[in-house]
């Protein structure tokens, strides 16, 4: 039953990258000497037409079926050589390589000798693991083209118009009775001028015309299941419960401005935050002229270390509103660093220093003091305490999660921080889309972000979403992780290891893992106590392999 | 499940030291689930004792297999008689139960524990275990809120706290909650403070060894 | 033992640590060759039973190259290869075998230079510990 194994070296010299330092011939002469090489050939350059035109004639002359090839990093060459083996007719998973310029004739070039014996030992564990690989499959899976778009804030009615626009479905899910988010209470918003009403209005018109929008609000998610291309969505609206499949989701849940209880003597009234600020803006009625804004109220302290970065802009925007309806409005912003990036951020910030408004920065060792109709701050310019006349007292809270951000990182399984906001699969290599294929985040909900910030990363993520819904299958090759049921203790170690929450207990009580879903770190495999998890991209009988291979007696 | 944890090396690689050909027998019930004697361990164990002999310059020859249950005569006699001949020592990965079940099967033949049984407990969290039964024969969690007092009181009390407790912490150590502050606090929550006024039942404590016989369920003997 | 060359097997993940080994090639960073590389997807796949069984099979070193400490691609992949090298430190020394055979490094995959750096110092660590005595009574 056993095939014989046949395996084929091929040795690059890579021009005089690899030869320059390494003697390829002897490479070659050792290769010859180890178990299951039938045939060992030199190139000039492997990856060129000539040398994959050579490893494609030798896999037929020879009747190879596992290739080797020693030359420079996989990072780069591997997918070359794979599809040549795949041409050849053979698994491109039966492909090994071997790093001889990278790791060796590149950073050992005054120790020829060191390098040689280097090469010839990995070649020799390549070669030992070559005689483990495995061919892989490739899943696919069909696509539902549809998007499912939870929270229909600035972020969330972004993402979905975006979505739609390229003739996509959306299911829309609100939680609140009406959409709009955050901005449904705000006056206007900073740098522009526009108000929050003419912008979320415009949103939502566009949102209710649009026959491929499907929204839903005071709705709630209940599971989801599933994996990229083909998620199966269960949510309420009102007492009605609705089922449906979607390809990608969104993640647009926003935030909600963190109320002061306790804080600054806060009562709604005379002191109070500034999203009920805007409120009095919006109406034109301030009623105070001396008003003092208190920054980093519940921020940037031990218990939440964060800066909500938007506050800082909010403060001077509002300021400057105040200063539109009450001209001579005497107004003093207690900051303890002001945030203020960009280019017309800051020219706001100017403008709301010659508009008059002050700004006295205070520490979190002496913050200022809320009383009746004052505030006191110690003044490290002056050295000393002042008193500051308040009619009004406003404080910029930050931005928090949503009480139920818990529950939905929960039911979608991705991962959220210690503030409980959402976590991107990496802050710079993939900043919108989570770990698990086929979700993505954008706005509030990941970070306190600006209208503008949310604007972007809703569209970024949509483009993301799109991606996937244009293709009418997923493909996710076999470098994946699967459980030998006959062998499962079901201890639920992978289940407690895995870190996309993956591996779950079939109805037979057995682990099982999606191929769909797995990411292919192998950290189940190496946790199972039971030996139970087949790996076979980098199996325990690979690893093992070049173990032993790594030592020449 | 049984929990148990691997024995120190040293005392390991003394007990088999005169031995040549090492069968190191994990079990794939409780000691797999709690990662102390499973497949997995074995091959560690079987690694550490051949580079310990290896670093000694004395021969060994170690041979990993797993029983699906060490406990149950059916799963060990076979795969033992299987292996018949290719080892000298058997050192058992499973529990207490386990190891007996091999010497009472083969009585001739000399077999070490690997492991130190600690307790049946549950898992807390990956890596976490805790002694939650002492298995005392006469269950009477439904009367304590699902909290054993048998196992988590320190003084076994049956009939309320000790008065000792400080904090709802155990007097006997300050890591060890109150187990009856805890049901204290548990019937209340379901709204059955109310038993701890009933006279504790008269707890009919298991006479060792136990033993436990279903006629019900035992192969009917031809006569 | 003068001239003692150590062995040393390194497991390296494919996003971060292999690459960093590709940097130091790419910009030429010149290191001793003690080094063999054995590329998994990511650290979180080494169990003890390899750092073990590397050792074993020869090797006078082991060490795991993970991603810096909360980069790792696959979220928390190195902090399983942390664990499982302490814990093969631990085992190590229980059968009196010096645990700073084994070691874990964090790195980022722009680090050829620590890349480099780590293989100097693992080599010259193993070179004080001398060679490994699973090789026994021939080192003499």
């Amino acid at each position: 039953m056993e095939t014989e194994l046949r395996t084929g070296v091929f040795i690059c010299h890579c021009g005089i990258n690899i030869s320059g330092v390494l003697d390829i011939e002897d490479l070659c002469e050792y290769a010859r000497t180890l178990p299951g090489v039938v045939t060992v050939q030199a190139n000039l350059f492997t990856c060129a037409e000539t040398g994959t035109s050579e490893i494609k004639a030798a896999v037929k002359e020879h009747d190879l079926n596992r290739v080797v090839v020693a030359a420079c990093t996989p990072r780069t060459h591997e997918p070359i050589f794979r599809a040549s083996c795949q041409e050849a007719g053979i698994n491109p998973y039966f492909f090994e390589m071997v790093n001889i310029r990278e790791h060796c004739s590149w950073v050992h070039r005054h120790d020829k000798e060191g390098a040689q014996a280097k090469a010839r030992d990995l070649i020799r564990m390549g070669v030992a693991k070559a005689l483990f690989l495995e061919p892989l499959e490739t899943f696919r899976s069909k696509v539902e083209p549809k998007a499912l778009v939870i929270g229909a804030g600035i972020a969330g009615m972004t993402s979905a118009l975006a979505i739609a626009n390229q003739g996509f479905e959306v299911i829309l899910l609100e939680k609140e009775v009406e959409m709009g988010g955050l901005l449904r209470h705000l006056h206007k918003v900073a740098p522009s001028d526009m108000t929050a009403a003419e912008l979320i209005g415009e949103k939502i018109a566009a949102i209710e015309k649009d026959k491929r929008i499907q929204c839903f609000t005071s709705a709630a998610l209940e599971e989801v299941t599933g994996y990229v291309g083909n998620y199966a969505v269960r949510f309420s609206c009102g007492d009605e419960s609705y089922s449906d499949k979607v390809g990608v989701i969104i993640v647009a849940t926003g935030g909600a401005s963190l109320k002061p209880v306790d804080l600054y003597n806060y009562d709604g009234e005379h002191v109070i935050t500034q999203s009920e600020l805007e409120i009095k803006l919006k109406d034109g009625n301030i009623g105070a002229k001396s008003i003092v804004m208190v920054q980093c109220v519940g921020a940037r302290i031990p218990e939440r270390n964060y800066c909500s970065r938007i506050c800082c802009m909010v403060g001077i925007k509002n300021s400057l509103h105040i200063k539109e309806i009450v001209k001579d409005a005497k107004i003093f912003v207690l900051f303890r660093d002001i945030q203020a990036y960009g280019v017309e951020n800051e020219a706001l910030f100017f403008k709301a220093k010659e508009a008059g408004v002050r700004f006295i920065r205070y520490s979190l060792e002496s913050p200022p003091v809320v009383e009746d109709g004052k505030v006191k701050i110690y003044h490290a310019g002056m050295g000393k305490e002042i008193s500051l006349p308040a009619d009004l007292v406003v404080l910029s809270t930050p931005i928090v999660a949503h009480d139920d951000a818990e529950s939905i990182s929960r039911i979608l399984k991705v991962p959220i921080d210690e503030h409980k906001f959402f976590l991107e699969a990496h802050a710079k290599l993939s900043p919108l889309d989570f770990a698990t294929s086929g979700i993505y985040l954008c706005g509030n909900a990941h970070y306190p972000a600006t209208v503008r910030e949310a604007t972007y990363q809703a569209l970024g993520a949509a483009s993301r979403a799109s991606i996937v819904l244009s293709h009418d299958t997923v493909e996710r090759v076999g470098t994946v992780a699967a459980v030998k049921e006959e062998l499962c203790s079901s201890c639920f170690a992978c289940v407690k290891v895995c870190p996309y929450q993956v591996p779950h207990m079939n109805e037979r009580g057995k682990a099982e893992i999606e191929p769909m879903q797995c990411q292919g770190c192998g950290i189940c495999v190496a946790e199972c106590p039971a030996e139970a998890i087949k790996f076979a991209y980098v199996s325990d009988e690979q690893i093992t392999a070049a173990c032993e291979a790594l030592y020449a007696a | 499940m049984i929990v148990a944890e691997r024995k120190p090396m040293e005392e390991i690689l003394a007990e088999i030291e005169d031995f040549q050909k090492i069968l190191v027998l994990g079990c794939k019930g409780c000691t797999t689930v709690c990662c102390s004697g499973g497949p997995k361990e074995v091959e560690t164990l079987s690694t550490l004792i051949r580079m310990d002999r290896k670093q000694k310059g004395k021969e060994v020859e170690t041979l990993e297999a797993s029983t699906e249950l060490q406990c149950e005569p059916e799963s060990v006699k076979p795969m033992l008689e299987n292996l018949a001949n290719q080892y000298d020592v058997v050192l058992s990965m499973a529990c207490g139960a386990g190891v007996q079940t091999v010497a009472k099967l083969f009585p001739d033949q000399r077999v070490f524990p690997a492991l130190n049984t600690n307790f049946t407990g549950m898992a807390e969290e990956h890596g976490v275990w805790t002694e939650a039964c002492l298995a005392c024969g006469d269950c009477i969690l439904g009367k304590t809120a699902g909290i054993c007092p048998v196992t988590r009181c320190a003084k076994g009390l049956l009939n309320g706290a000790c008065g000792g407790a400080s904090e709802g912490k155990c007097e006997v150590s300050k890591d060890r909650p109150c187990a009856w502050q805890e049901i204290y606090h548990g019937l209340k929550r379901l709204n059955l403070l109310h038993y701890l006024k009933e006279k504790p039942q008269v707890k009919a404590w298991p006479i060792h060894p136990g033993k436990v016989v279903r006629e019900d369920l035992r192969q009917e003997k031809a006569t | 033992m003068n001239n003692f060359e150590p062995l040393i097997a390194v497991f390296s993940c494919h996003y971060c640590s292999y690459a960093a080994a590709d940097l130091a090639g790419s910009s030429r960073i010149q290191y001793p060759p003690n080094t063999r590389i054995i590329k998994v997807p990511c650290t979180g796949r080494i169990s003890v039973n390899h750092i073990l069984r590397a050792l074993e099979c020869g090797a006078d070193g082991v060490y795991v190259a993970g991603c810096l400490e909360g980069t790792c691609h696959f979220v928390s992949g190195n902090f399983k290869a942390k664990q499982r090298v302490q814990s093969a430190k631990s085992l190590l020394g229980e059968i009196n075998i010096e645990p700073e055979r084994v070691q874990m490094y964090f790195m980022s995959a722009a680090e050829g230079s620590k890349f480099a750096n780590v293989a100097k110092e693992m080599t010259e660590t193993i070179k004080e510990l001398g060679p490994s005595p699973l090789k026994g009574t021939n080192t003499q």
